[in-house]
């Protein structure tokens, strides 16, 4: 019996040979369709990846911040949220906080209105959490010692080309006064100090007014609905949460992904179809590889059963083509990163796909790489490993001198 | 009796192959039984369809007879499973095809000692005895080229220095030179001379020139599937 590393030596030797000295033309093609199947198989999954990261950056950066503070259970406010916030601002990798009062109201302006969410905010504070200050299309934003002003999103204006014109205002612009009606029944007259577009639907449904403008309609001081918390990192929010109730905070603390419902349900609908078109993708993928390498070994049918004839052995055969099919789809996965990374990744950033949650770009993930990579491998294997398998079962004279 | 036995290299006792297409027998090989001695040169001639391959390819293990037995070296070959069979061609038996047979990614001295590597030699092995084997053929100097650079009559040479490779016991060749011009079918053939008066080696070989039986130390005759030795 020949041992198996002559056996390996062998058949690697046959690959390595027909590969570097066999019809380049043919390699090249078999490693563009590679790429391509591999293309095909990342390119949705990186739209879904890319739509998911655009979603969370909009959600922490126009929503939530990394960590929200809540009152506990049973309580509307915060009580002296001041306190709360000197406890926690020096932790390190913490770099913003804003302490403001969440409410429902009605806005109303001539025939049209509407019931959207208020937050009111100390915009100096405000800067340091959320992007939505350097979002305004048109007006200003606030600024601390604002009274009877509100700034609001393109989706509450109206006129804006926002995908929720028939429940906005219809065309509110700056100077323009609102008529708010507040939860406890009051009611106030706001001139529109500016209007802010976040590219995300969620966030441009949001109006701000001031800390100060709130606490009159209430009739409350030095208390909060939330404290929004702002961090130097994303994904390390349990990390902070621990050491927000180390240093004493009693409230409730949770990080953003506890309030981006809308992240989950969308990224579990992307998860499922995701599942599909990989699926899907890796079929194709995988029919194929087998019809390229297929074609390959049946045109080798009579070198095969030459090489049978003088007494290669069919198992040394059989992995030289199984060698050859894994090469190609490894050259085709790394041209394919490659088509990814120099070609459609810079073009995507360069024009974006627009979402209801902003604008997308290509996102690759390593571990969506390497399971699709891994797969296409699989797939190549099996490929060169069923034609060459079922070559090796006729008889040798069959392969070699039949039709 | 008993010299003339040890001296038989291989035999076959009343094999017949027949195939089956569709409803029609067709009877390739009727009831051979041959003898062919260790060191000898043998023809097998006859006209086209007459079985002559298909005598060759049971001798040669490449097929297996529907009806009797083949002994090679002293053993019956029929107990002996398909990887074993494998082995054997490897080790005992070399083969040279009408069509050249060697692979166009290879260069000559690859093809050589392809064989070789498969039995597990080391690669200064398969180069030492490689070049030794082109060189019997006289090709050593054109060890690198790749078969599409050479002539059919010398990718037939490469394709026998591949036979010859691994020393074995019995050179097969199925009409090596029905695709050669006349120079290169007469190098071939004064090749399977040389090697046989030289070093000994038993050469079994199909040919449908009448003339290469001048050639040969015996000619086995075959006519619809059936022997008609006529000894010289
Ligand atoms: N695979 C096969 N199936 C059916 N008939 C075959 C097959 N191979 C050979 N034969 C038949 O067997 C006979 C002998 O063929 P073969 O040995 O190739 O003849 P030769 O080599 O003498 O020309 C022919 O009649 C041929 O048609
Ligand atoms: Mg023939």
């Amino acid at each position: 019996m020949t041992p198996i590393t002559t056996e390996l030596k062998v058949s690697a030797f046959l690959a390595y040979k027909f590969i570097v000295k066999g019809n380049r033309g043919t390699s090249a093609l078999t490693i563009l369709i590679m790429a391509l199947a591999f293309v095909n198989l990342m390119f949705t999954t990186s739209v879904f990846d890319g739509m998911g990261d655009a979603t969370e950056k909009q959600v922490i950066d126009t929503l939530y911040s990394n960590i929200v503070i809540e009152p506990k259970d049973d309580e509307v406010y915060i009580k002296n949220p001041d306190a709360v916030v000197k406890k926690i601002i020096n932790v390190p990798g913490v770099i913003g906080t804003s302490a403001q009062y969440v409410t429902g109201a009605t806005i109303a302006y001539e025939e049209k209105s509407g019931a959207w969410s208020i937050r009111a905010v100390d915009p100096d504070d405000e800067q340091t959490v959320s992007l939505v200050p350097d979002m305004m299309i048109t007006g200003e934003y606030l600024s601390k010692y604002d009274r009877g002003e509100i700034i609001i999103g393109k989706e509450i204006a109206g006129g804006q080309g926002g995908s929720l014109e028939h429940i906005s205002l219809g065309g509110v612009v700056v100077g323009d006064t609102v008529e708010v009606t507040f939860t406890n029944g009051v009611k106030r007259e706001y001139r529109v100090k500016g209007i802010f577009d976040t590219n995300f639907i969620q966030s441009n449904q949001m109006a701000y007014i001031t800390k100060k403008e709130i606490e009159s309609v209430l009739g409350i001081h030095d208390m909060a609905s939330q404290i929004l918390v702002k961090t130097d990192t994303k994904g390390e929010e349990d990390r902070f949460l621990n050491q927000f109730v180390e240093l004493g905070v009693h409230e409730d603390i949770k990080p953003w992904t506890v309030y981006a419902g809308i992240v989950a349900t969308l990224t579990q609908s992307f998860n499922v179809l995701n599942t599909l078109t990989g699926a899907i993708g890796f079929f194709v993928a995988g029919v194929t590889i087998f019809i390229v390498i297929y074609v390959s070994t049946v045109s080798k049918r009579r070198q095969m059963g030459i090489l049978r004839a003088i007494g290669i052995k069919e198992s040394i055969i059989i992995r030289s083509y199984v060698f050859q099919a894994v090469f190609f789809a490894v050259c085709g996965c790394i041209a394919g990163l490659a088509i990814m990374f120099v070609i459609l990744v810079p073009y995507f950033t360069k024009h974006p796909m627009v979402f209801p949650m902003g604008d997308v770009t290509l996102l690759i993930e390593q571990k969506a790489a390497i399971m699709r990579s891994a797969g296409l491998i699989i797939s190549a294997a099996i490929a060169g490993l069923l034609p060459s398998w079922r070559a090796a079962r006729e008889t040798i004279l069959d392969a070699i001198w039949g039709d | 009796m008993k010299q003339n036995k040890q001296d038989t290299i291989i035999a076959t006792r009343n094999i017949s192959r027949a195939y089956t297409m569709g409803n029609m027998q067709v009877t390739a090989l009727n009831h051979v039984t041959i003898n062919i001695r260790r060191g000898e040169f043998a023809a097998i001639m006859g006209k086209s369809g007459s079985g002559k391959s298909t005598l060759l390819h049971q001798l040669g293990l490449l097929d297996t007879p529907t009806e009797g037995e083949i002994i090679i070296d002293g053993a019956e070959i029929s107990g002996l499973s398909e990887s074993e069979q494998t082995i054997f061609r490897l080790k005992k038996f070399g083969y040279v095809f009408q069509e050249y047979a060697i692979l166009p990614e290879l260069t000559a001295l690859e093809n050589v000692y392809l064989p070789a590597m498969a039995l597990g030699l080391s690669q200064d092995e398969c180069v030492t005895k490689g070049m030794d084997a082109l060189e019997k053929v006289g090709l050593a100097e054109r060890s690198d080229h790749r078969p599409r650079e050479m002539s059919g009559g010398e990718q037939q040479r490469v394709a026998i220095a591949r036979a010859l490779i691994n020393k074995p016991k019995i050179l097969f060749a199925d009409e090596p030179t029905a695709n050669l011009d006349s120079i290169s079918s007469k190098q071939i053939l004064e090749l399977f001379r040389a090697l046989n008066q030289d070093t000994g080696q038993t050469i079994l070989m199909v040919t449908h020139e009448l003339e290469d039986a001048d050639l040969v130390d015996r000619v086995i005759w075959l006519a619809d599937g059936k022997v008609m030795e006529r000894e010289e």
